[in-house]
Formats: structure tokens, C-alpha cells, sequence
């Protein structure tokens, strides 16, 4: 135990004495990480969005009104394409409507006789599947009008795939600059006590207890780094979500506290992990060159 | 502990022998004189004892460890048992006299308050008391040879390796550190001392052992000589 508290003071007393490059390569961590969380942030959103309209890929098909859905709905039961269909009442779209309007339910008894038609809702298993169908349901005489989101999903699926492909390639660059700064700065700091670490290694310490300080300088700078970065990002996100809010109401972003939560948590972790793996490597590789014995 | 030494030769890179086939047995608790010209080979013995250095050929056992078997993981255990003052000291200069002291307890993983109560009482003993807060720079010659004898008694080693403790050092301060390395070996750790001054060796008579060119010369025990290989 002793050990460790004075693995803690080494560790202060080497990020001061050579504090401007500490603080260095703190901002240099913290302003990767940062990027890293806001490309993984909005790779996140863009597969949230997509999974959240793929989650409702229906198509709404209106009968014309008078006609019934039979025809309409023995077509779609033979397609492949459909996940699950549905033939909805006058009625029950009166229903849904009422349950959707809430307090001014009210409203929908000043319609009088049901003017709603029969509908069909069409579940499809992907986005490419809803142009094929609609085409094919357009040519029936009992349709009237069929909706549905599909250039939009499609557009979406494009820019999912890019944004996470980018996300991948600046989760490598910020991997690899972060590892070589902190690496690089644990190796100065050994250095800076090159001398006190042979004089230790002759005198009996072990390499584990020359390594702690150093260590734990390197998950300290890792970890600081992070929280920055989580800091920053959660005023930027905030700042967003806001944004979003206010002008672009129908765009879905990810607003959950638990999924946001996990995710500082993680890029806390990969800071820390970074940081304590870098300063392992750079540390051992220098005591087991000085152990060797000639 | 004990230390023996069989068949012991070390070549350096590419070919400079600088021990070669040498046998020498310490008992524990002997205090020995190890003396040669410079280059004889003292340091180099010294460091093979140390487990700084591995013999090119031989076997090396101190107590009950075979040096040449010792694994990595066991090297700073063996380290802690064996005391070694170094030729250059190897102090840290921008430490005090009583951090010098107090990290190699520290390392050990010593709690805080027994590793000041020992450094104090060492540094008591090699008589640096009211140079305790003082950095090396700012001692003289005689005074820095102390730390390092007080940093390599601090955890009462078994075994005692001095490489020129009195080197550049005035008579009277020869004779200061002489004595305290006798009060070491008077507790019972195995000593031995590297040196070329003849004065201490007449002085204060002990086993001694030659180095010459990296053979061993000669080893006298209180008055009476072995020719070399006669052991
Ligand atoms: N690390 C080394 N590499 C190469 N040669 C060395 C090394 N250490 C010592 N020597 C050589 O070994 C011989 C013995 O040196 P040393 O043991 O230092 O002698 P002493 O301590 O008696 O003066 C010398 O010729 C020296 O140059
Ligand atoms: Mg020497």
C-alpha cells in the first residue's frame, strides 16, 4: 500500500515538473477525443434516424372511398416483399384519429358521417422494397392514394453508410495520434528520470513499482483528456439538440440520458485505456532494456 | 551469505578478457580486500557478484542462489540483499542526502514512517545528521562516499560490495569510512571492499585477494599466502 502512495506522489511531482508539456498533451487528447465523440456522435444519430423510419417503413395505401381493400389486399399478401399488412376500417381510422387528437377529440364528431376510407398498411422488410410495391399498387382502380417515406429512408441509408465509414477511419487517426503523444510524453518524462530509474533497478526495485508513476501518469493524462473532451461535447450536443429543436422539429436526435451516459462513459474509458496502455509499453520497453544483463 | 565463485571468466565484446578462470570462496560474514592495478577486473568482479553483468563462463551462487538461474522476476529480491557502493557513487543529484536514502526504502515498499525512522538512523550512523537536507553537489568527496555507503547499508543487506570507497579521499577520511565498513562487516554481513590503497589494507589487515590482468594473484588470509589456483 505504501507503494502506491508514492507511485501517487512521483506521479505529481513528474506531471509538474514538466507541466507545459502535461498540459499539452492533455489539450492534445482531449481535442482528439473530442472529434473521435463528435464523429461517433453523429454517426450514432444518423443510424438512430434511419432505424427509427426503417422501425416505421410503411407504406399507407387509401382505397377510394366506397371500394374495400379485398383486391388491394390480396395483392400485397402475394408479394415477398411485405412484412405484414393490414386493412384498416373507416372505423377504426376514426378511432385512431380520435386517440391522436387527444383534447379536441371532440372535433371529429362535427365530421358527421364517416368520411374516412379504407386503408392498407404495409409493412416492408427494407427501403429498396417500397418502390417495386407502390408501382404495383398504383395500377389498381381501388386506389386512390398511397404514401410513403421511401426516397428519404434511401438518402438517409447512403449518408449512414459514409458518415460511418469516416467515423471508422477518424476513430484510427485519433487512436493512433493519441497513442503517439501520450506515448511520447512518457517517454520524455522517463527520460527527464533516466538516472533515478537504473540507480532504482540496481538497488532492488522491482520494474513494476518503477513503472506505477509513470502509468498512471499516462491513464491520468488519458482520462483528464477525456473528461475534457465529454465536458466539451456535452455543451456542444446540448447546444444541438437545442438548435435542432427549435428549427428542424421533425429531424429525431438521439436525446436519451442513459445512451448518452454510456457513451461518455466509454470515451472515458478509451482515454484512460489509451493512456494506461501507452505508458505501459513505453515504461516496460525501457526497463527491460536496462535489466538486460551483459 | 556465502559467495563462491567457480571457473568465473568474463569476455567483453569482442575480446577483451577481462576475467578469466577465477575461483574464490567468501564465508559469510568475512570481510575481504579485493586490490589490483586499475583495469585488473575488481569492478567487473564486483558487478558479476551484483548480477549486473553474467559470467561468459562459470558458476556464481550467493547464499543459496544460483546467479546465473536467477530469473528476472527474482533479480530485484537478490538486489535488496546485496549492498553495493559504486565506484561513481550513482547518487542523484537533485535529491537530498535523506531522499537519497529514503527511496531506495521507499521502493521496497517501506511505510512512510519506518522509512524515515531507518534513513535518519543511518544517516545518523555514517555522520551526515546535519547534512540531511543538503543535494550531493553541495557535499565534498568524503561526505557523498557516506551517502552512498548509508543508501547501501539502509536495508541491511547480507552481503556488502564497496568499489573504491576511499578513492581521492585524504587519509583521515579513509580511515572514517574504513571503520565504518568494518562496523558493518561487525554485524555480520559479508564485505567485500575493491581497492588500491595500500595504506588501509596495512593498516587494518584482512583477507586479501589480487587481481592481475583478470587472474587471480594472490589470497592471503591473516598472514598466509595462496598462490593462485592453489585454493
Ligand atoms: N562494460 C565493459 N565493456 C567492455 N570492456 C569493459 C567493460 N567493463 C570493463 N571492461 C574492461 O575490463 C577490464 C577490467 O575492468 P574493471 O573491472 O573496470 O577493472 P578495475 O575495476 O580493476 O579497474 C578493463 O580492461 C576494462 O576496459
Ligand atoms: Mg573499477
Amino acid at each position: 500500500m505504501a507503494s502506491f502512495r508514492y507511485a501517487f506522489r512521483d506521479t505529481f511531482r513528474l506531471l509538474f515538473r514538466h507541466w507545459g508539456l502535461s498540459l499539452l498533451t492533455l489539450l492534445t487528447a482531449a481535442s482528439v477525443l473530442y472529434i473521435l465523440g463528435f464523429a461517433s456522435l453523429f454517426a450514432m444519430n444518423m443510424r438512430y434516424m434511419i432505424s427509427r423510419i426503417e422501425g416505421a417503413l410503411v407504406v399507407q395505401a387509401y382505397m377510394k372511398r366506397g371500394e374495400t381493400a379485398e383486391q388491394a389486399l390480396e395483392l400485397v399478401r402475394s408479394s415477398p416483399l411485405v412484412l405484414s399488412v393490414r386493412a384498416i376500417s373507416p372505423e377504426e381510422a376514426l378511432e385512431r384519429l380520435r386517440a391522436k387528437l387527444g383534447n379536441q377529440a371532440q372535433a371529429v364528431t362535427l365530421l358527421g358521417e364517416n368520411p374516412l376510407p379504407w386503408s392498407l398498411e404495409i409493412q416492408v422488410q427494407r427501403a429498396e422494397h417500397i418502390t417495386p410495391l407502390v408501382r404495383d399498387l398504383m395500377v389498381l382502380p381501388s386506389i386512390e392514394e398511397v404514401l410513403y417515406a421511401g426516397k428519404l429512408v434511401e438518402r438517409l441509408a447512403t449518408i449512414s453508410r459514409a458518415s460511418s465509414a469516416v467515423s471508422g477511419i477518424i476513430l484510427m487517426l485519433t487512436l493512433l495520434i493519441s497513442t503517439l503523444v501520450i506515448f511520447n510524453t512518457i517517454r520524455i518524462a522517463i527520460y527527464s528520470r533516466k538516472e533515478e530509474i537504473e540507480v532504482m533497478l540496481l538497488i532492488g526495485a522491482t520494474s513494476t513499482y518503477i513503472s506505477l508513476p509513470f502509468v498512471i501518469q499516462g491513464m491520468l493524462l488519458g482520462a483528464g483528456g477525456a473528461i475534457l473532451a465529454i465536458f466539451g461535447l456535452w455543451s456542444t450536443y446540448s447546444s444541438a439538440i437545442e438548435a435542432i429543436r427549435s428549427t428542424l422539429a421533425f429531424v429525431d436526435i438521439i436525446d436519451n440520458r442513459r445512451i448518452l451516459a454510456q457513451f461518455y462513459v466509454f470515451l472515458f474509458a478509451a482515454g484512460a485505456t489509451t493512456g494506461w496502455m501507452c505508458s505501459w509499453l513505453a515504461v516496460h520497453r525501457f526497463t527491460s532494456q536496462s535489466m538486460r544483463s551483459r | 551469505m556465502d559467495i563462491r565463485l567457480s571457473g568465473i571468466t568474463k569476455v567483453f565484446e569482442p575480446d577483451i578478457v577481462a576475467l578469466e578462470d577465477i575461483y574464490l570462496s567468501v564465508d559469510s560474514g568475512e570481510f575481504l580486500y579485493l586490490v589490483g592495478t586499475t583495469g585488473s577486473g575488481k569492478t567487473t568482479l564486483l558487478r558479476l557478484i551484483s548480477r549486473e553483468y553474467l559470467p561468459t563462463r562459470g558458476q556464481i551462487t550467493v547464499g543459496d542462489r544460483n546467479l546465473r538461474k536467477l530469473r528476472s522476476s527474482e533479480l530485484p529480491y537478490y538486489r535488496r540483499e546485496v549492498g553495493v557502493v559504486f565506484q561513481d557513487f550513482k547518487l542523484l543529484p537533485n535529491l537530498t542526502v535523506f531522499e537519497n536514502v529514503a527511496f531506495v526504502l521507499e521502493a521496497m515498499g517501506i511505510p512512510p514512517k519506518l522509512v524515515e525512522s531507518r534513513s535518519n538512523e543511518v544517516i545518523d550512523q555514517v555522520g551526515l545528521w546535519r547534512r540531511r537536507f543538503l543535494k550531493p553537489p553541495q557535499l565534498s568527496g568524503g561526505e557523498q562516499q557516506r551517502v552512498a555507503i548509508a543508501r547501501a547499508m539502509a536495508n541491511s543487506p547480507a552481503v556488502f560490495l564497496a568499489d573504491e570507497p576511499t578513492g581521492n579521499l585524504d587519509l583521515r577520511t579513509s580511515e572514517e569510512i574504513m571503520r565504518l565498513l568494518l562496523s558493518i562487516n561487525a554485524s555480520g554481513t559479508t564485505v567485500i571492499v575493491a581497492t588500491h590503497d595500500q595504506y588501509l589494507v596495512d593498516a587494518y589487515r584482512q583477507r586479501l585477494v589480487e587481481l592481475h590482468n583478470g587472474r587471480l594473484k594472490r589470497d592471503e588470509r591473516r598472514g598466509r599466502y595462496f598462490v593462485d589456483g592453489e585454493l
